[in-house]
């Protein structure tokens, strides 16, 4: 592959894949040979001999002779040319043989002579597996001799001397460290002539017994004087054991050592990747049943595994040690894609995703509940692999990006994503991934960013970075090609500047990122031309969106969609997911028929298999085409019939005709999944010490975990530190019943419905123009900054007295619902929960509360509430005559410049609304140590400073203008990333000039949108809010604040240019 | 506890009593009438799903069965008061009778939130309500129908609790079942059709050809599609409809002066009547502010969606050549506004007139139960013609006769159905 991906690069590179396949399939045949211990060494050389050809560039000419000790194997026409090319067969480091290979005639020039550079190493590696072979063989015939022994001359005890005698002539390292291990053995047991002789063991090392304070180099020890007191250990040693307990020793010690070398690869975390995996992949074959390592072996090996292949996180390695085996690494063998002489790490969505699927296979034997849980096939590319793609590439400037200017960023990363697609793979990693094609075929694949950062215990790093959907189809070529595009769009996500923005605010930026990725099978089925799971999801193992008092937090939450789970994944705007708690499952969100209907999904994802491509469909559309195939379709939908909604029976469904819903009824009520779902969130939640968030897929036959991360906690939705000692006069409430983690900062505005003024309302009219001037506040008061808070019910369709009746376009941009439930006489009304719009509040962020004024130990401020000035009528005034009723309460105004804050922490189930000074809201941030970035006040700052700008700079003579003015957020401090600036443009009226203004204003408002969005990802189709007013409007006794129905202090008059 | 500011009961009491008055009814008929004639107040346990039992509260309220069995919805709601089913039975009442069907009114409910119970539980709890009054219920004495947060799924689990108590079967017990299961056919079409019926015999009334005027209407749910089917069908031109939209939260008015095309609208919207914006655009329908279906320049304006619609504000922009206003929609127009509205001369269908079919529809479908015999569909729209007909002529009779302005003769002419079946049989 070249930048410029040539047909000429593309057939290069393809025919190079083509000998790495020869090469590697003549491994695997060689691997076959060797696969059986019992074949006699004559025949194995005789087939290597045979196999070796086919794996090389010319193999008609190419001849094969393998010599060992005094034997000689050859191809039949075997004759030295000067084209050869050959491995020394080496067993425990001495030369037992070699293996040679030929042309037989002049070939033309390769990478070595005529042979390439794969060839030399393929030579090597079988060189390399003959002598484990042959060394395995010799150990095995030791082995039977001993035990064979054993059985037939019990009475011989000289059995273990025979086996003895054999170590130290064909491993005498081995015999001296057994040797050892048996003196310190005895010296254990407390045998008295071992005393003296372990004494011998050290004296020349430290004559003078304090070893390590000499200077002199120590000795060179010599190996016979080991032999000696080898020999004089296992004389002591029958003299004081049982025969049967010296062979037992020698046979475990023994075992133990075959093993240790390659033990030894594992602990060593200088060790390359690829001398790790060729240790495990060694131990596997040396002890396929498994393998028996001392327990503090074991240890050590099963934490610098997680070090290796995950993080060097302390609190994840002290879980994973727990729950990780040896033999659970070799799963992630083979299926590794590296560069040469990698150290890198899989990243984090891995680490998560690999230890929950080991928490979970481990509690399923004693929680039966959990049943079968499955993790799709997987690939991994390590970390550094990012690294030596962008050294590849020469672009390691790109590593600088994260320290420019976030607008930079923005600007240049669109052109960073091409150019990073643009880029070649070193060949290794091609190499890699077209072998993990093979092993895929062709189902959809998803390629998923595994970065250090991301999913660690403590920070979540939700959603920063890309993954990307592959339908993978077309031919092997197309296919690969799509693969690499999509793993170096991943990685320039590492670059995007929402991710560094992110790592800047929480001062992560320093923290080396590199990012693994996972390759990963896509779950589902082919319905139709598509293909996707029966249904997906994300399910949260704390519940932070209670919609009835019944369910407790531990209860869970699930987000479930049909189809691919990128819709439960995030809010959506134009849709719905079914929520269900999975501790009470029957207690639903939506109720009566109609809300079950209004709030189910429509639209599914799917992969279209026909187009290639990743797209989003009416369900509708898809069961019309294909629903007949739809995976575990009665499990999903209901059918709508005369105001009933039936889970469909047996095949009855008629997808053209029938109104079908997603209710996911059959699933709930019907199968054990709910509590499947409860049982893995408990266990993982139990086993990691956080709670969890996972994300999974259904195929319709078995259930698939997906990710496993701690509990995404946002800033917005993280558990508050609850201040102490607040004095009265600077706290608005609290409250300490079902409360939600998080926090609603920088409230400027409080619309306050006094619940017992609206009791005493007579007039049915009166009670819905309540909720009608709601409404309209909604419009005026900025967005996300104003709470609403009233008595009981809001937005019930039953009795209007119960709450305030409005729609949720009629709340729509509030910050947070608080309910009020006040006591009358001996009783408490109910509150709702928001229930009528739950859903939607779900998916706005919006906040909800209710409120127990009257309980002992509540706190509220009714004296601010009901003493605090009222702008209602300033704002709205034809609904003045409600001012009684509805109370609107500049918190600015009220308090001296500070804003109201509500801090939510649903451990200690306890709230609190606080008077604060504005921008204070990162200083009470529970244990964060970043402090927000984005200064609302610097937001309003520079709005300001361009409404200036524009009064200077328009011609005020040319237009006609009289008199400019800044309204809204600019004005009063509380503009956030994406306000609007208000303007009030006074001219003299005419056409012309309001044409011309109009045009010159536009281009201004489009300039400005661009700069925003540079700064801070947020887009706009323009900045301003122009109001054009004309005449004498403006002159009047009236204050230009009243005409336009806002607070005086929103409205500034700017300075015109007087040239 | 003592109830102040806006009390539904004593509301519907004060309008009582204001007809009452009209009529000159002697004490003893408004002492009966404004009351309930029975109240059941009954404790429901109901076993929960995790073991526990909680307690809840119903209500079953007859306020007259003079005209024949009382018929009216079970409402469940965390926040229900005796008073709100008073009330609530009174105005079904007064509903039967203006349609001239031989039933009473009555009403009942229980104190709960669906949100917090679980599908088994309610079934529990509606069987629950069942046995606490199976013997004062059924089909020759009250006969209950979905309401708030209660659905066709409700009435089967309580049908099925009553049948199994009195050992039979009595589908007609209970109406708004599914058809199939003693629901009858034409109910879907019931509301819009008939307030179409009216629509129709006002124009008769005023002198004016159908074919020749043209329409507005507020909504595209349920009953205004229906209603512009018919509409159409019988020749009007409707120039425009207003509906929600969903994603700009909003509502707009679609406007085509040739005559909107139901089908074509039909294939554009979704299923809780929202019409897709820019398709609407691309059919070369005006999409206008959502309030300007009430300023257009027809003949009848159809306000189909929400209370409050027509009020002291909006009534002042309804065009000189509005003659006709027929409610479907309940309580669309405010006090204030009715006060313009009878000075302007403008021809009103109130709404439990005008919106009287989907009872009819429920009456229908308790007499096909009783029988065991269900008619066609076109059998029952028509017996659905024959009765919102006759109920129109009469209330425009009492208007034109006595004077009244609609919305009076149609409480004159219910209430007074009922004094006199109260007298007949020698009750008061």
């Amino acid at each position: 592959m070249s930048n410029e991906r040539t047909p000429a690069a593309v057939s290069t590179l393809f025919s190079t894949l083509h000998e790495r396949a020869k090469e590697l399939s003549c491994i695997y045949r060689v691997e076959e040979i060797l696969s059986s211990y019992d074949t006699p060494l004559e025949e194995v050389f005789r087939r290597v001999i045979e196999a070796l050809p086919p794996g090389w560039q010319f193999p008609e000419c190419c001849r094969v002779r393998i010599v060992f000790g005094s034997e000689v194997y050859e191809s039949p026409d075997y004759e030295e040319t000067p084209h050869v090319l050959s491995a020394d067969i080496r067993v425990q480091d001495t030369s037992a043989g070699r293996i040679t290979v030929c042309y037989s005639k002049p070939t033309p020039e390769s990478d070595c002579g005529p042979f390439l550079s794969g060839e030399v190493k393929l030579i090597q590696t079988v060189a390399e597996r003959l002598g484990q072979f042959i060394l395995h063989q010799r150990l095995r015939q030791m082995y039977s001799e001993m035990s064979g022994e054993k059985r037939e001359v019990p009475d011989d005890n000289k059995g273990w001397r025979i086996a003895l005698a054999l170590l130290r002539n064909t491993d005498p390292n081995l015999f001296i460290r057994i040797s050892r291990k048996m003196m310190n053995y005895l010296g254990w047991r407390g045998v008295p002539e071992a005393r003296p002789l372990l004494r011998r063991y050290v004296e020349n090392r430290d004559p003078e017994g304090v070893f390590g304070e000499s200077n002199l180099p120590q000795e060179k020890e010599s190996l016979e004087r080991f032999f000696h007191l080898g020999e004089e250990t296992f004389r002591i040693a029958s003299a004081n054991l049982t025969d049967e307990e010296i062979l037992g020793r020698i046979q475990k010690w023994t075992s133990e050592e075959r093993s240790s070398s390659s033990v030894k690869v594992l602990e060593n975390v200088y060790a390359s990747l690829n001398d790790v995996l060729e240790s495990m992949r060694r131990i596997k074959r040396i002890m396929p049943e498994g393998i028996d390592l001392p327990r503090a072996t074991a240890n050590s090996v099963r934490v610098a595994l997680i070090r290796r292949f995950f993080t060097e996180q302390l609190e994840f390695i002290n879980i994973a040690k727990k729950y990780l085996d040896l033999e659970d690494f070799f799963d992630l063998v083979g299926r590794i894609v590296f560069p040469s002489g990698s150290h890198g790490k899989l990243g984090g969505k891995t680490a998560g995703l690999f230890l929950a699927s080991r928490v979970l296979r481990q509690a399923a034997r004693r929680v039966k509940a959990i049943g079968t849980v499955k993790k799709p096939k997987t690939w991994y590319i390590t970390s550094d692999t990012l690294l030596v793609f962008t050294q590849y590439n020469n672009l390691e400037e790109a590593s600088e990006q994260k320290y420019k200017d976030i607008e930079e960023v923005r600007q240049e990363y669109p052109h960073l994503v091409q150019v990073f697609k643009n880029c070649t793979f070193p060949p290794e990693i091609v190499k890699g991934l077209s072998l993990a094609l093979d092993d895929f075929g062709d189902v959809p694949l998803i390629v998923r960013s595994s970065s250090l950062l991301e999913d660690r215990l403590g920070t979540a790093f939700a959603g920063k970075y890309k993954s990307l959907f592959l339908a993978n189809q077309g031919d092997k070529k197309e296919r690969l090609e799509a693969l690499l595009d999509a793993v170096a769009e991943v990685y320039a996500s590492i670059f995007s500047p929402d991710p560094i923005q992110y790592r800047t605010e929480r001062g992560l930026l320093d923290f080396h990122e590199e990012m693994g990725i996972m390759i990963q099978a896509v779950v589902g089925r082919k319905v139709g031309k598509y293909f996707f799971p029966a249904y997906a999801g994300v399910a949260f193992s704390r519940n932070e969106f209670r919609w009835s008092p019944r369910i407790r937090r531990e209860d869970g939450l699930l987000r479930l969609v049909s189809g691919l789970g990128t819709r439960a994944v995030d809010r959506l705007s134009d849709d719905y997911p079914v929520l269900v708690a999975p501790g009470k499952p029957n207690l639903r969100v939506n109720v009566s028929t109609d809300e079950v209907i209004r709030y189910s999904p429509t639209k599914i994802d799917v992969i279209d298999l026909e187009k290639n491509c990743f797209t989003t469909l009416p369900i509708r559309d898809v069961l019309r085409e294909a629903g007949a195939d739809y995976p575990a379709l009665n499990r999903v939908l209901s059918i709508y019939r005369d105001g009933l909604l039936q889970r469909p029976m047996g095949l009855a469904t008629d997808f053209t005709r029938d109104d079908v819903i997603v209710t996911f009824d059959g699933l709930i009520s019907g199968t054990p999944f709910m509590s499947q779902l409860e049982a893995i969130l408990k266990t993982l939640e139990t086993a990691l010490g956080v709670p969890v968030d996972i994300e999974f897929a259904h195929d319709g036959e078995d259930f698939y975990l997906l990710q496993c991360r701690p509990q995404s906690q946002s800033l917005e939705e993280s558990a508050m530190e609850i201040p102490a000692g607040v004095p009265d006069k600077s706290v608005l409430f609290t409250a300490d019943k079902y409360i939600s983690n998080g926090r609603v900062s920088d409230i400027t505005h409080i619309v306050y419905v006094d619940p017992d003024s609206y009791g005493e309302i007579a007039a049915l009219e009166d009670l819905m123009a309540v909720g009608q001037a709601v409404g309209r506040l909604n419009k005026l008061l900025p967005r996300r900054q104003f709470i609403l808070m009233g008595p009981g019910r809001w937005g019930s369709r039953g009795d209007i007295k119960l709450g305030v009746r409005v729609t949720y376009s009629e709340i729509s941009n509030a910050a947070m619902l608080i309910e009020v439930a006040r006591k009358k006489g001996n009783y408490v009304p109910d509150v709702s929960f928001g229930t009528h719009f739950f859903q939607d509040l779900v998916e706005s962020g919006i906040r909800y509360l209710p409120l127990y004024p009257d309980d002992p130990g509540a706190r509220f401020n009714e004296a601010f509430l009901l003493g605090s000035p009222n702008k209602l009528a300033e704002l709205l005034p034809e609904f003045a005559g409600l001012a009684g009723t509805l109370r609107v309460i500049d918190v600015p105004g009220a308090t001296g410049g500070k804003v109201l804050q509500v801090l939510m922490n649903s451990e200690r189930e306890q709230a609190i609304a606080l008077f604060g000074e504005p921008g204070a809201a990162a200083r009470v941030q529970a244990g964060s140590a970043a402090a927000c970035s984005t200064d609302r006040d610097e937001h309003s700052c520079w709005r300001l400073q361009m409404a200036e700008q524009i009064a200077l700079q328009c011609d005020a003579q040319r237009w006609g203008v009289k008199a400019m003015y800044a309204f809204g957020s600019a004005v009063i401090g509380t503009a956030g990333p994406d306000s609007e600036i208000g303007l009030v443009v006074h001219y003299d009226g005419r056409t012309q000039h309001r044409k011309e203004l109009e045009i010159w204003l536009q281009a201004w408002s489009l300039a400005l949108a661009e700069i925003v969005h540079l700064r801070t990802g947020y887009r706009a189709g323009g900045l301003l809010d122009v109001q054009y007013v004309t005449g004498d409007g403006l002159a009047g006794e009236k204050p230009i604040s009243a005409k336009l129905k806002v607070p005086p202090e929103s409205v500034r008059e700017l300075p015109l240019s007087r040239s | 506890m003592a109830v102040k500011g806006f009390n539904p009961y004593e509301m519907a009491q004060k309008q009582f009593d204001s007809v009452a008055g009209l009529l000159e009814l002697d004490q003893a008929t408004r002492d009966l009438l404004r009351k309930p004639l029975r109240e059941y107040h009954f404790s429901i346990p109901v076993r929960m799903d995790d073991g526990s039992v909680r307690v809840f509260l119903g209500f079953r309220c007859q306020h007259n069965d003079a005209r024949g069995p009382c018929k009216g919805g079970i409402r469940f709601h965390p926040q229900e008061t005796i008073d709100t089913v008073r009330a609530l039975s009174m105005w079904m009442t007064w509903k039967c009778a203006v349609v001239d069907i031989p039933l009473g009114g009555g009403k009942g409910g229980v104190v709960c939130d669906p949100h917090d119970l679980s599908p088994r539980e309610q079934e529990r709890l509606c069987r629950g309500w069942v046995r606490a009054v199976a013997q004062d219920v059924g089909h020759l004495r009250d006969v209950p129908a979905p309401d708030v947060m209660t659905s066709p799924q409700h009435m089967l689990w309580m049908l099925d609790e009553f049948e199994a108590i009195h050992g039979a079967k009595y589908p007609g017990f209970i109406t708004g079942k599914p058809v199939g299961m003693g629901g009858s056919l034409g109910r879907t079409e019931a509301t819009g059709y008939g307030l179409i019926f009216t629509v129709r015999e006002a124009l008769k009334e005023l002198g004016l050809d159908i074919a020749k005027t043209q329409a507005a209407v507020q909504g595209f749910g349920n009953v205004a599609q229906y209603a512009i089917q018919l509409y159409t069908k019988l020749g009007g031109k409707v120039v425009c409809v207003s509906c929600w939209d969903q994603a700009d939260q909003t509502s707009y008015t679609y406007r085509k002066k040739s005559g909107v095309s139901l089908e074509e609208l039909l294939a554009i919207t979704d299923r809780f009547g929202g019409i897709d914006k820019a398709k609407a655009q691309a059919l070369e329908y005006e999409r206008l502010d959502g309030n300007a279906w009430i300023e257009q320049d027809v003949d009848i304006l159809l306000p189909c969606a929400l209370e409050n619609q027509i009020n002291a504000e909006t009534v002042k922009r309804i065009a000189a050549r509005v003659k006709v206003i027929g409610e479907g929609a309940n309580g669309p127009t405010t006090p204030e506004a009715d006060a313009v509205l009878k000075e302007r001369g403008i021809f009103v269908i109130p709404d439990f007139l005008a919106n009287a079919g989907g009872v009819t529809c429920s009456y229908f479908e308790q007499v096909q139960c009783n029988t065991n015999y269900f008619w066609p569909k076109e059998e029952v729209l028509a017996k659905l013609d024959e009765k919102m007909t006759s109920a129109f002529r009469s209330v425009c009779e009492l208007a034109r006769t006595r004077k009244l302005f609609m919305r009076d003769a149609a409480y004159v002419i219910s209430v007074s159905r009922v004094a006199s079946a109260c007298k007949d049989r020698g009750w008061t």
